[in-house]
């Protein structure tokens, strides 16, 4: 058994000391990191209560229950800022894509944990499959906000249909990666296909920084 | 398998369309062809995740809440857009015709409460009325040669075509070609690539 909280307090601990100590940009860089962690570990305890009051097994509930709940945890510091606090649209979009790193690395820590750190190929899908899954939706509603941002109106209703739009790619994206063979290898490099899309068409266009 | 091939083919159709409305909106650094593509990409995604589950899995998705999300932000977008062509005016004539949209609407989600859900019915019938109402009093209030009627009329039949396709589902006459389903979901297939001349012609005037 995995004592989630446990890891989570271990890698908390240094990033909560260092936004203490620094100031402005970096500080809140590293708040966004750690709303990342602490929606995916927030995430973990809901996915697991929903699934067994739906009566999912779990590979259902990777790709009914859990992209629901992971993607709407990961909007919600970005809310909580957006309402709060007012900001510049490139403090919002470079927010987006840090709590969806900060989420990754922490699945990440759980998933070395969990199954340790033998295996090469496995943990190099890990890494570019699933974990940059969680960026490639980051980066999608990102992308997404920079052209819906001038009007309030267009930003609200955008966030909300942006994130039922990353829900459901993450959910297709659990599908094909609890499948075996071709399929599987072919789901886990949907993420690298999405950045490189990316990289060709918006990165001189939107800048994300 | 028809139902899985039309599917397919749908799916085939919506890509090609997403790439030429993301490239676009990548060259002219556009928000009206982000939104189309965003249009675009939402049903490419709700079809894939029923596809995939029903071919994975051989069965349509027990919970249809993903699918459905990603149409709702697919109608979501397409009001973006359609306000965006043609931004609502600040004193707007009062017209009783366009309310007959949201009527419309409420009626066949009261029809399809006897097969559907609660919450998916009213959301439906609530983005379904939206666009309806305003695509009608945006057709009513623009010129003869006012660029974003098209657009407008465009948006009418996709609605025409999703509430044929739902009707028909509530009938459903089996995995055949003879069900008025599957003419109505091809109908849309074809009809998917006329967004984008709509929208050109939106954008260009």
């Amino acid at each position: 058994m995995n004592y989630i909280e446990n890891v989570y307090i271990c890698m908390a601990a240094p990033l909560l000391l260092a936004i203490l100590c620094l100031r402005r940009e970096g500080r809140r860089s590293l708040i966004f990191l750690l709303a990342g962690m602490t929606a995916c570990l927030l995430s973990a305890y809901i996915s697991a209560f929903a699934a067994g009051a739906a009566g999912t097994d779990l590979v259902a509930a990777s790709y009914e229950i859990t992209p629901v709940v992971e993607e709407t945890m990961k909007s919600l510091p970005l809310l909580f800022y957006l309402l709060v606090f007012e900001p510049q649209k490139k403090n919002v979009i470079s927010g987006t894509l840090l709590v969806a790193v900060g989420f990754a690395t922490f699945e990440n820590c759980c998933f070395l944990i969990t199954y340790g750190t033998s295996n090469l190929t496995r943990l190099l899908i890990r890494g570019f499959g699933t974990g940059a899954m969680h960026v490639v939706c980051g980066m999608v509603v990102a992308v997404g906000l920079f052209f819906l941002w001038d009007q309030v109106w267009l930003r609200a209703v955008g966030a909300f249909a942006l994130l039922c739009f990353v829900i459901t790619l993450h959910a297709i994206f659990n599908v094909i990666v609890t499948q075996a063979g071709p399929v599987f290898w072919i789901g886990s490099l949907i993420p690298l296909t999405m950045v490189l899309v990316y990289l060709l068409l918006f990165r001189r266009r939107v800048s994300l920084s | 398998m028809i139902e899985n091939l039309e599917n397919t083919l749908q799916l085939a159709v919506l890509l090609c369309c997403t790439a030429v409305a993301t490239v676009r909106a990548a060259a002219f650094k556009s928000r009206t062809w982000t939104l189309l593509a965003l249009f675009f990409g939402s049903w490419v995604l709700g079809d894939c995740y029923w596809l995939c589950c029903a071919v994975f899995f051989g069965e349509t998705p027990r919970i249809p809440l993903i699918s459905d999300l990603s149409w709702y932000a697919g109608c979501i977008f397409l009001y973006t857009l359609l306000r965006q062509v043609s931004p609502p005016k600040t004193r707007a004539e009062r017209r009783l015709l366009p309310w007959l949209g949201p009527v419309f609407t409420a009626a066949m989600a009261v029809f399809y409460l006897q097969w559907g859900q609660l919450f998916s019915n009213l959301v439906y019938a609530s983005l379904m009325g939206l666009l309806l109402f305003s695509s009608i009093r945006r057709l009513m209030d623009a010129d003869p040669a006012c660029s974003h009627r098209m657009l407008c009329a465009a948006i009418l039949i996709f609605c025409f075509l999703e509430y044929g396709m739902w009707t028909a589902s509530c009938i459903w006459e089996g995995d055949t070609l003879r069900n008025p389903y599957f003419w109505f979901e091809f109908a849309q297939t074809v009809f998917f690539p006329f967004l984008l001349p709509a929208t050109k012609k939106a954008v260009t005037a």
